[in-house]
């Protein structure tokens, strides 16, 4: 099971064993990682469980893909940053294995 | 969900700021024809994008729209007297034209010329279907005027009526692009009035409370779908175009006349809905007009000699708890129109957007607001002009259509949601 690593604003890491083709927002909400909230339940319209992807994995992971998923990320979040993704649109790989984020202190 | 700063950026119509300047790009709806009714009739009182204007239609029969308050010391010149060709104020008599140029101020001595010098801001103010439409931009970039559909058939096919809205004009506007609280606030409107029931449509809209929406982008905005099962292998769409700013249309119900709004800004806190109802390929029968006249369909029933409805939030909006308990109306509160009203305006003037948690079928909102920061953006930093300006995007209509589940939507309305003079609506 490939491993995904969330770093809360206090610098507090929380590994989590996520299973290949949940999202990285499921795998949190799941496993009740702190600060990921994901409202709408994944379909890329709240805005609740925005992250910072850390190199190199962002490379990996890309841009956002989805309009409403840039959407979201210009209209909502506190934040915006060149790494920004909502963790309900990236989807677990085994080569994402270690994948870690940073999850900002407040969700819209 | 809205950052404070874009929340501001898109809830602030006022001069000088962006959104402001957005929509004074567009010729909008100042006040209904009939407000107006005749040459030297009472002046009417204007506010819009929180400039106070006056409207007066002169003994030629042109129609003014200027700054309110005399150049003098101020007074407000809807005191004045509409008489001989311009507006006179009512306190030392001096006199301006439809163009608020100074034409007369009589204690000054005849041979000077000191009202040539004296001019008060003018709007162009056009007549085009039911709507007397100002432009409050720049004169060098005054668009064509507008072509939409309900004001460019002949008139026994249209009707218009307008009401004030106690809240900010984008919580309005957002109301009438979420389909989906259609479903609850709405429901018991699709059995009884007469402006809905009897259409195989609202069969389908009933019978599937799970619609799934998908949103396209167009020249002029963007089509919202809502899409609901109907017959085996079939889904039943309802397609709502948004032209910007504030334009939106509701999609036809059986062969009723089809409707609509537009939402106008009156300042920050408060807006006019211009509701508008016709029937593209025939005459409003007695029996609709009346109805609508009534306050049925999208309409009000207003306060006689005022555009403020009856049931308004001084009175609760007359809310019947009865009526909600044996669910005649979902809130208790009756007609559509008011069903809209009283909860936009229960969310404040200018509701607080960063606490809003956002679903699904809000993507017709993420992106109608993305689109208006966009292009507000653009209009300020590169001079953009926005989206539904042309009036080529006016020329859009709503649908509601039965295809098969293969089929995307944009390809399957693709011709029904284009206004053609001569042919009906596609509707279900």
């Amino acid at each position: 099971m490939p491993k995904v690593v969330y770093v809360g604003s206090d610098g507090v890491a929380s590994a989590v064993d996520a299973v290949v083709g949940e999202s990285v927002m499921v795998a949190a909400t799941k496993n009740g990682v702190p600060g990921i909230v994901g409202e709408c339940g994944g379909n890329a319209s709240c805005g609740t469980c925005h992250v910072w992807v850390r190199a190199p994995y962002f490379e990996q992971v890309g841009p956002p893909g989805e309009d409403l998923e840039e959407d979201l990320l210009d209209l909502g979040v506190s934040d915006r940053r060149c790494n920004s993704r909502l963790s309900c649109q990236i989807q677990v790989t085994d080569d994402l294995d270690g994948l870690t984020v940073d999850v900002p202190a407040e969700q819209p | 969900m809205l950052r404070t700063e874009i929340n501001e950026l898109l809830t602030q119509t006022g001069p000088g700021t962006r959104m402001g300047d957005l929509f004074r790009q567009y010729w909008m709806p100042a006040l209904l024809a009939e407000e107006l009714p005749e040459n030297d009739c009472a002046p009417v009182r204007v506010k819009i994008l929180s400039e106070r204007l006056l409207a007066f239609r002169d003994s030629d029969g042109r129609y003014g729209l200027i700054d309110e308050f005399c150049a003098h010391r101020g007074v407000s010149l809807w005191f004045g007297r509409n008489e001989e060709s311009g507006i006179r104020c009512a306190y030392h008599g001096w006199k301006y034209d439809v163009t608020g140029q100074c034409v007369e101020v009589p204690s000054e001595p005849e041979t000077g010329n000191f009202c040539a010098n004296v001019k008060l801001r003018a709007y162009p103010l056009v007549k085009v279907g039911d709507i007397l439409w100002t432009y409050l931009g720049d004169p060098a970039q005054q668009p064509p005027l507008p072509e939409f559909e309900f004001v460019r058939v002949p008139d026994e096919q249209t009707y218009t009526s307008k009401r004030w809205q106690e809240c900010n004009w984008l919580q309005a506007l957002e109301g009438g692009i979420d389909s989906s609280h259609v479903t609850f606030l709405h429901s018991g409107q699709l059995n009884s009035d007469p402006l809905f029931k009897g259409s195989k449509g609202n069969d389908y809209n009933k019978g599937d409370l799970k619609p799934f929406f998908e949103v396209a982008d167009t020249d002029g905005g963007l089509l919202i779908a809502a899409r609901r099962n109907a017959e085996e292998g079939e889904y039943y769409w309802r397609v709502t175009p948004w032209v910007m700013p504030s334009f939106t249309m509701v999609p036809p119900r059986g062969d009723h006349p089809v409707h609509g709004h537009i939402w106008v800004p009156i300042d920050d806190e408060n807006c006019w809905v211009y509701t508008f109802d016709y029937h593209p390929v025939r005459p409003l029968t007695d029996d609709e007009l009346s109805h609508m006249h009534a306050g049925y369909g999208v309409h009000s029933e207003n306060v006689p000699g005022t555009y403020r409805p009856m049931a308004n939030k001084d009175n609760d909006y007359l809310m019947d708890r009865e009526a909600q308990r044996r669910g005649e109306q979902f809130s208790g509160v009756k007609g559509i129109a008011i069903q809209d009203a009283s909860l936009q305006e229960s969310m404040g003037p200018i509701v607080d957007r960063t606490k809003e948690r956002l679903v699904a079928t809000d993507t017709g909102i993420i992106k109608a607001r993305q689109k208006l920061r966009k292009a507000a953006l653009a209009l300020a930093e590169q001079g953009v002009t926005p989206p539904g300006v042309d009036p080529e995007h006016h020329r859009v209509r709503s649908a509601a259509i039965v295809l098969p589940h293969e089929q995307p939507f944009q390809e399957g309305v693709a011709e029904a949601v284009v206004a053609r003079p001569g042919v009906a609506q596609t509707t279900v």
